[in-house]
This record gives structure tokens, C-alpha cells and sequence, in this order.
């Protein structure tokens, strides 16, 4: 089996000499490790326990970490047992072994005591992903949530307890950079000091994390059988999912596992027109609440691949889509996109354009008729502001087999008055919002007339909604 | 057999994941076969097939590994439901439910594998059904029209064509289009099949004659005789025997009895994607024997004040009916194409009214017209003996406050 991570006892009774060809040593195994995996970046918190035995006076330790994705100025050593009675008097990176360092530890007594290494490390990543199956009347939807974690780190990781963290932190330089350049000093990295790096670099986001140590408790034993628990803490601005129990994920494999099974979460079918968000197209909508009332709201959703299948009335599934969603907090909509309904026929058809209140300057050129002096015409008037009228009918046919709510957003640049008596509001300054139930089977037009005042008409940048009857559209009767 | 795409259910029991990739993973198998199979190719795009498999569990920790050589399943998209146990379950006790989960699925480098960690109350089999989206296999559809030697009517058939190339062969598949109900046929590696979904008779055909310069263009530019070409219409309703449910994008191949009760090809055309109540309008060719004329009469300005005016555009149609039958003639003008040849052409809408002289009856079809186009039908009388009846017909229009 492979092992790159070493902890070394060094039998050296003297003060360590680093450059030494010819070492003898003990390798103490490791006890405990619990990761703690973050999805924003590429970034893992290792944390380790291994039970060392000191003697009293110097005692050199070499960590190593060959063929990992370790950053270097990120490992800390703590004493868990006796910490008053073991000092770390200094740490050494050698030149010549890059994956590799030396603390000399002075300890007050001989004997067992126990040590916490914890360190950064690139390559182990999580992500979440749901499963939806909604029922044949897509009524309610039996949602699944699961967490991925992949280890690529290039070390085993067994029976560890795994945490993964939700939410953006912040990281002044990548992981994966910092374990290939070693602890060579950069502009922006200055005074290193080697024995608590790991405290120097986000304060904040790590002094959350070990806070949830102390709150969470994971020597959960369950029943065989039960799928595991993920127990889910909200901290600072993160989130905390704990999974039950201990995992092991060798390195290069994935293993995934469901973080929530809520049934019958409450679905409603929408039809949207939105241009600005889903294209020159009428589409259909699911939409989910991720609160309590819909048997969700333990957490807030990580990003994720949502795939959304439909059960059939033979029990066999349907596929509908996939898409991911972005982080959704507890108590938010989850919109689910299923494009085109080809049951439902949208078209929108121009009727009739006019104009009126049109406006023109005059200046004095005048022109004469020479052999007829009584005839004068001004002949340079311009038109400079106008109104430009269009009455459009928006047709929904809907062969769905139930009534379907409509909802169409349009946007108008320019100042202008949207006409109609249907179900309007504004959505904002240039746009417009109307919505309607259509029938199973009906055929509706939904008529407006939209006026842009044009030239200098134009006084405003906005549309303004009229409750009145479009115009008549005189080749129609 | 030749066993390309091999989707092999293997249950290794109660062995712990070996955490060495490189190692090969020892397992001791047993091969639930396939006991039934569906492919749902009612998506657009995708194609999702579930299958059904009876697996074999201990109680306890079961591992299922799934694996898939040559195929393009998609691993993210499977789906693994428990239906239930089958038959007697050992050590049953009556008063607990039998209750199988998933616990987790581990993923090992570098195969298209998978593996389910399983717990299961009782040992005996039980019925899980495995869900996927596959590519290489898909659907397309065509028709096959016979029409009566008088044209009044056709027999339509439709038909769904599934093409495997999958690596996978499918043996008693039920397969469920999203359209015209559900069959079952095998289908082998690499094979085409084509199954008739429904054949519906006495059709009625609406048969048009359209002359649309901007759309069809001229026969004889030098004489302004427009192209006119015939189509048969298809109305997707329950009144002319269909309006089941949507027809899908097709060729459509189309047939006439002769007078000796056999057939021949009369033509084919892309039939469009048709919802319930709408059209499916299919090109067969160019009708020589109705000729139309068309011509710009007459161009008039009137001023309104300044830049601002008023045109009246009038166009003449003659137009000759060499048939010896009468039929209509759909006589239509996109209104910009219109504006552009009479020199009219802006980038304001176009603000028109149909003027006085227009000789058309019953104003434009209301259907078939927008702002952007205007459509009327004129009858037209059949021959009479060998001398063809000249009808003349004008559309004016008035653009108003052009400027």
C-alpha cells in the first residue's frame, strides 16, 4: 500500500543534525484524521492525531510528504497530551528534500503523548449534485441531494471523518501553487517563521472552521443498514456537513453519498417568458422552496447539477433535464428550467402599426411659383417627434391537458405606454409583467398596443401601463 | 454473441473497498441478467434507458458494481431504484418491513464502473430497476402518404425510425417515443429499425395554389408571371381525422393511385413540426397551368405637410385558369418586400390600410395575415373549353404617414 505521508521518530540523542546520510528511525502510525473539504477552491484541512513517545531532552521528528499536493507553510505541529511540558524549539526545511521537514522538540518527561498535525493539502474536492423524480401529474417531486468528494491529492485517506465546507473563502494564493514551489519565499509571503504558518493565512475562515470542532460530534454508531447521517452546521458565512462515521476515499477514487431524501416537496408548473434569462422562447418552470413547509430547509442547497426525471404512470422514468443551480440559502425558490413545452403554442404576431401626434418644425423658406405669383407653398417642414403605435396579440394554445399559468416579462427601451386590459404590472422602469391561466385546450389572445414616442416626443425612458382598450385593428373586421 | 458494450451487474459481497487504485479489484461475482428493458426516447435530446435486474443480497453490506465498456452512458445520470424483493424472504420477520438502501457509490479510477454500497434487512433477490442517459442511440420520423386519385382525400402513415449505434443491443425492448403509445421490438448492434406508429385513412386534403413573390418568386421574371406552386395541406385536427397529439418533424413521401389502382411518387417534402390545430403544409411542385401577372399599377404620392405623406400603392394580378377545374388561388404580399419595390422601403413599420380599389372580396384572411402580410384567396373558374378566363384582381393599399 502506498504511503507518502511519514512522520518519522528520529533516534538521534543529540541535537539534530539534519544533513546526516545514515538515520535510523520509527514511523508512529497514523491514529485519527478527519479532512475538512471546502468547494469553493481547491483547498482540504488534514487533520491528524499520531501518538509519538518522547524522551525527555531533544527529540527531532521529520515529517514528509512525498508525491502530495501539500502545502508546506501550512503544516503545524500540536502537542494534545502534556502541551506545557513540549515545546517545538524550532523547524527546518531542508534544501536538498523539498517534501520534507524537521522539528526539534523539547520535551519535560519520557513517554506516550499524542500530536495534531494539521496542514493544507490541493486535490481532494467535493461537489453536490440532486436527483428530482417528480410524480406522472408533476404535482410533487421526490428530491435527493448528493455529495461527491474526490480524492486526487495523491494520498490514501482511510477511515476519515470527512466535513465539507459551503461558501467562498478567500485565499491570497492557491494550494496546489504553494505545494509545488516548497517554502521558497515570494514577494507578497514575507517573515516566515515555519512553526505556525497555518495561523497566518486566513484567520477568519480557519478560526471558524476549528471553532465547529468543538461543536460537532461525529462517534455516531448506527444501526447497519441505515444510510449515513450528514449532519449540517451553519457557521459564519459557511456551512458545515458533517458525514456520519468515517469514510475512505483512496486516492483517485470518488465516492459519493446522499446528503438529504425529501418526499413529496410541493412542485408548481409555470410557463415564463423571460427573454433577458431563458432566450426568445416560452418555457416551462419547476419551482421548489427550499423550506420546511416543502420538507427541505435543513441547509442551504451547495451549487449543483440538479437532474430532473418523471416518474410515468407505469412506474417507468422519463427524463426532462438537467441544469446546474447556484447556491440556494434556506427559505429561497429553486427554478428548475424544462425549455420548450411543444404542448403549448406560443406565437406572437404583429397586427397593425400606426402613427399619430406627429410633430414638425417649419422654417421660412417658402417656395414661389414665377409665372403665377399668387401661388406660395412652405416647402421644408421636417417631422420631429411622432408617436409609433403597434398592437401585437400574444397566442397561447395549450394542449397540456390542464390549465397552465402563463407569466410574460417584456422589456421596452425608449418612453413608452403599454395598453391593454390584461393582468399587468410593472417589473421594472422598462419592463413589463402580465400573467394569465390558460385553459386545457383554450386558444387565447392576449392583445396590447404598445406607443414609443419617438423624436421629440421622447420626454422619458420608461414604460408606463395603461389600463385601456388596445386599438382596433381595421383589416381584421 | 457478440457482447460489445457490456453492461455487467456484478455483487461482490461484503468485500471492503481495496484503497490501492492500481491494484486490481478482487471480487467474487454473480451476473443478475436483464429481466426487462425500456427505452424513453420521448426527450428531444436525449435518450434515458432503464433497466430492470433482479440482484441477489445478504443481509447486510452488499456492494452492486455496474460497469460499462464502449458505451456512452452518461455516469452521472444513473438512477438506482429498489422496487422491492422478490418471491420468499429468508428470515423474514413479519412485523419489520424488508428494507434495502444505498448507502453510497465509490467511483474507481480510471473505469466506467461504478460501485452501489447496499444494505439490505434480508437475504433473497430483490428487483432494482438502473436508469441512464445513453447516446448513439435516436429516434427521427417520416410519413408515408397515399392520396386518392381524385386528391380529396389520403392515407397517412407515420412512422418512427430508431437507429442503435449504442455498442449495446437490445433484445424485447419496449420502447416509448413520447409519441403514439408504446411497442416493443428487439433492436441489434448497430441497427436501423423503422416501425409504423399509426395509419390513419380518409385524410382530407386541402389543396392550395399560392403565389407569394417575395416567398416563391417569379416563373418568368421578364413577364412578371409569378411561380405557383401547389401543396397539399394537412390540418391537424380531430374534424380531418387526426389532432391526437402533435406531429413531429418528418419527410414526408407522397403517393397517387393512378387510374390502373396502383401508384406512383408524386413528390416529398420536410413536413414541419405541427401542433394540434395547426397546419402542415407539404410542397409538391409548380402548377403550370395557372398563370398569374403581376403588376405595379399604380404609385401616388400624396403630401401631407413637410416630409410627411401618404402612397397608394396598387397592384394588379392577372390571372388565367388553364385547369379544367375550377380552383382557389392564394394571393399573398409581405408588405415590406411590397414597400421596398415600390421605393417606399423605411425603418419605420409600415403603417397601411387596404384602400378602396381593392377588388378582393372578404378582406384579407385573418389567419394567414399579420402586419407584415396579407393574404387573400380568389376563386378562379375551370376552363372553359380550351379558352381560359382572364380575371383581373387589384390590392391597394394606402402607406400612411411615411416620412
Amino acid at each position: 500500500m502506498k504511503r507518502t505521508l511519514v512522520l518519522f521518530c528520529l533516534m538521534i540523542f543529540t541535537s539534530p543534525v539534519i544533513a546526516r546520510n545514515i538515520d535510523l528511525s520509527t514511523v508512529p502510525a497514523r491514529d485519527t484524521v478527519q479532512l475538512t473539504i471546502y468547494n469553493a477552491e481547491d483547498l482540504t484541512l488534514v487533520r491528524e492525531t499520531r501518538v509519538i513517545s518522547f524522551k525527555q531532552g531533544s527529540n527531532p521528528l521529520q515529517f514528509s510528504w512525498a508525491n502530495t499536493l501539500i502545502d508546506p507553510t501550512s503544516v503545524e505541529l500540536k502537542f494534545l497530551t502534556k502541551p506545557d511540558q513540549l515545546t517545538v524549539l524550532d523547524t527546518t526545511f531542508p534544501h536538498d528534500k523539498p517534501q520534507m521537514l524537521y522539528w526539534n522538540v523539547s520535551s519535560e518527561f519520557s513517554g506516550e503523548a499524542r500530536v495534531e498535525i494539521t496542514y493544507f493539502t490541493s486535490g481532494i474536492t467535493w461537489s453536490a449534485d440532486y436527483t428530482a423524480i417528480t410524480n406522472p401529474d408533476e404535482s410533487s417531486t421526490h428530491v435527493e441531494g448528493f455529495v461527491t468528494v474526490t480524492n486526487n491529492s495523491g494520498e490514501d485517506y482511510e477511515d476519515a471523518q470527512v466535513r465539507l465546507v459551503v461558501g467562498t473563502i478567500n485565499l491570497v494564493e492557491k494550494i496546489d501553487q504553494l505545494a509545488r514551489r516548497g517554502v521558497e519565499p515570494t514577494s507578497s509571503a514575507q517573515g516566515f517563521d515555519g512553526s505556525s504558518v497555518l495561523g497566518r493565512r486566513n484567520q477568519a475562515m480557519l478560526g471558524a472552521v476549528m471553532e465547529a470542532e468543538g461543536l460537532l460530534s461525529y462517534s455516531v454508531s448506527r444501526e447497519l443498514g441505515e444510510a449515513k447521517q450528514v449532519v449540517k452546521e451553519g457557521l459564519s458565512e459557511y456551512f458545515i456537513f458533517t458525514i456520519e462515521g468515517t469514510e475512505t476515499v483512496p486516492n483517485n477514487w470518488s465516492k459519493r453519498l446522499r446528503s438529504f431524501d425529501a418526499d413529496d416537496v410541493p412542485v408548481k408548473v409555470q410557463y415564463r417568458y423571460r427573454a433577458n434569462e431563458y432566450g426568445n422562447q416560452l418555457v416551462k418552470m419547476f419551482l421548489m422552496t427550499n423550506d420546511e413547509e416543502s420538507g427541505l430547509g435543513e441547509s442551504p442547497l451547495p451549487d449543483g447539477l440538479v437532474r430532473l426525471f418523471k416518474r410515468n404512470h407505469t412506474g417507468s422514468l422519463s427524463y426532462l433535464t438537467q441544469q446546474p443551480v447556484k447556491y440556494i440559502p434556506i427559505g429561497d425558490k429553486i427554478e428548475l428550467n424544462l425549455g420548450q413545452d411543444p404542448n403549448v403554442v406560443f406565437e406572437l404576431i404583429d397586427l397593425r402599426a400606426f402613427r399619430d401626434n406627429i410633430w414638425g418644425s417649419i422654417d421660412a423658406r417658402f417656395k414661389r411659383r414665377f409665372d403665377d405669383p399668387t401661388v406660395r407653398i412652405e416647402d421644408h417642414g421636417r417631422v420631429e417627434g411622432w408617436d409609433e403605435h403597434t398592437v401585437y396579440a400574444q397566442r397561447i394554445r395549450n394542449y397540456t391537458g390542464k390549465p397552465i399559468d402563463l407569466e410574460i416579462r417584456r422589456a421596452f427601451g425608449g418612453d413608452a405606454i403599454f395598453i391593454s386590459r390584461l393582468d399587468t404590472q410593472s417589473h421594472d422602469f422598462q419592463t413589463v409583467q402580465y400573467t394569465a391561466q390558460i385553459d386545457t385546450g383554450e386558444s387565447r389572445d392576449l392583445v396590447y398596443e404598445l406607443v414609443q414616442r419617438q423624436g421629440s416626443n421622447q420626454k422619458q425612458n420608461r414604460v408606463e401601463i395603461m389600463s385601456a382598450d388596445p386599438a382596433d385593428v381595421p383589416w381584421m373586421n | 454473441m457478440k457482447r460489445i458494450g457490456l453492461l455487467s451487474l456484478v455483487v461482490a459481497m461484503a468485500l471492503p473497498l481495496v484503497p490501492n487504485p492500481a491494484e486490481a479489484r478482487v471480487k467474487l461475482i454473480t451476473l443478475p441478467v436483464r429481466e426487462r428493458v425500456e427505452v424513453q426516447l420521448d426527450h428531444a435530446h436525449a435518450t434515458l434507458v432503464e433497466e430492470e435486474r433482479i440482484v441477489p443480497l445478504v443481509a447486510g453490506a452488499n456492494q452492486v458494481d455496474f460497469s460499462w465498456a464502449n458505451t456512452r452512458i452518461d455516469p452521472g445520470t444513473i438512477v438506482f431504484r429498489v422496487i422491492g424483493y422478490e418471491g420468499e424472504v429468508v428470515g423474514k420477520n413479519p412485523a419489520t418491513q424488508p428494507e434495502v438502501n444505498v448507502l453510497s457509490v465509490s467511483y474507481p479510477p480510471g473505469e466506467s464502473a461504478l460501485v452501489w454500497d447496499v444494505s439490505s434487512s434480508h437475504s433473497g433477490p430483490v428487483r432494482v430497476r438502473i436508469s441512464y442517459l445513453l447516446g448513439g442511440l435516436s429516434k427521427s420520423f417520416n410519413y408515408r402518404a397515399v392520396a386518392e386519385h381524385d386528391e380529396s382525400t389520403l392515407t397517412l402513415a407515420r412512422y418512427i425510425r430508431v437507429q442503435n449505434f449504442a455498442n449495446e443491443q437490445y433484445q424485447d425492448t419496449q420502447i416509448h417515443a413520447g409519441l403514439g403509445g408504446q411497442f416493443s421490438k428487439p433492436i441489434g448492434l448497430n441497427e436501423t429499425k423503422e416501425i409504423l406508429i399509426e395509419k390513419i385513412a380518409d385524410v382530407p386534403i386541402l389543396k392550395t395554389y399560392t403565389c407569394d413573390l417575395a416567398q416563391y418568386g417569379y416563373l418568368d421574371p421578364a413577364q412578371k408571371k409569378l411561380r405557383v406552386p401547389m401543396h397539399y395541406v394537412l390540418t391537424n385536427d380531430e374534424d380531418h381525422g387526426l389532432g391526437g397529439e402533435s406531429l413531429p418533424h418528418g419527410k414526408v413521401r407522397i403517393f397517387q393511385k393512378d387510374s390502373t389502382g396502383t401508384t406512383a411518387f408524386t413528390g416529398e417534402d420536410w413536413g414541419s413540426f405541427t401542433p394540434i390545430d395547426d397546419k402542415m403544409k407539404l410542397y409538391l411542385g409548380t402548377a403550370q397551368d395557372v398563370v398569374v401577372k403581376r403588376t405595379i399599377e399604380r404609385r401616388d404620392r400624396t403630401k401631407v405637410g413637410g416630409n410627411l405623406s401618404h402612397f397608394d400603392v396598387i397592384v394588379k394580378y392577372e390571372i388565367e385558369n388553364f385547369k379544367d377545374q375550377a380552383v382557389v388561388l392564394d394571393i399573398a404580399e409581405q408588405i415590406n418586400n411590397l414597400r421596398n419595390e415600390t421605393g417606399l422601403g423605411s425603418n419605420q413599420q409600415a403603417e397601411w390600410v387596404i384602400g378602396e380599389q381593392t377588388t378582393f372580396t372578404g378582406g384579407p384572411d385573418a389567419e394567414e395575415s399579420s402586419q407584415h402580410r396579407v393574404l387573400f384567396h380568389a376563386e378562379l373558374p375551370a376552363r372553359a373549353g380550351d379558352k381560359a378566363e382572364k380575371i383581373v384582381h387589384m390590392l391597394h393599399l394606402q402607406f400612411r404617414n411615411q416620412f
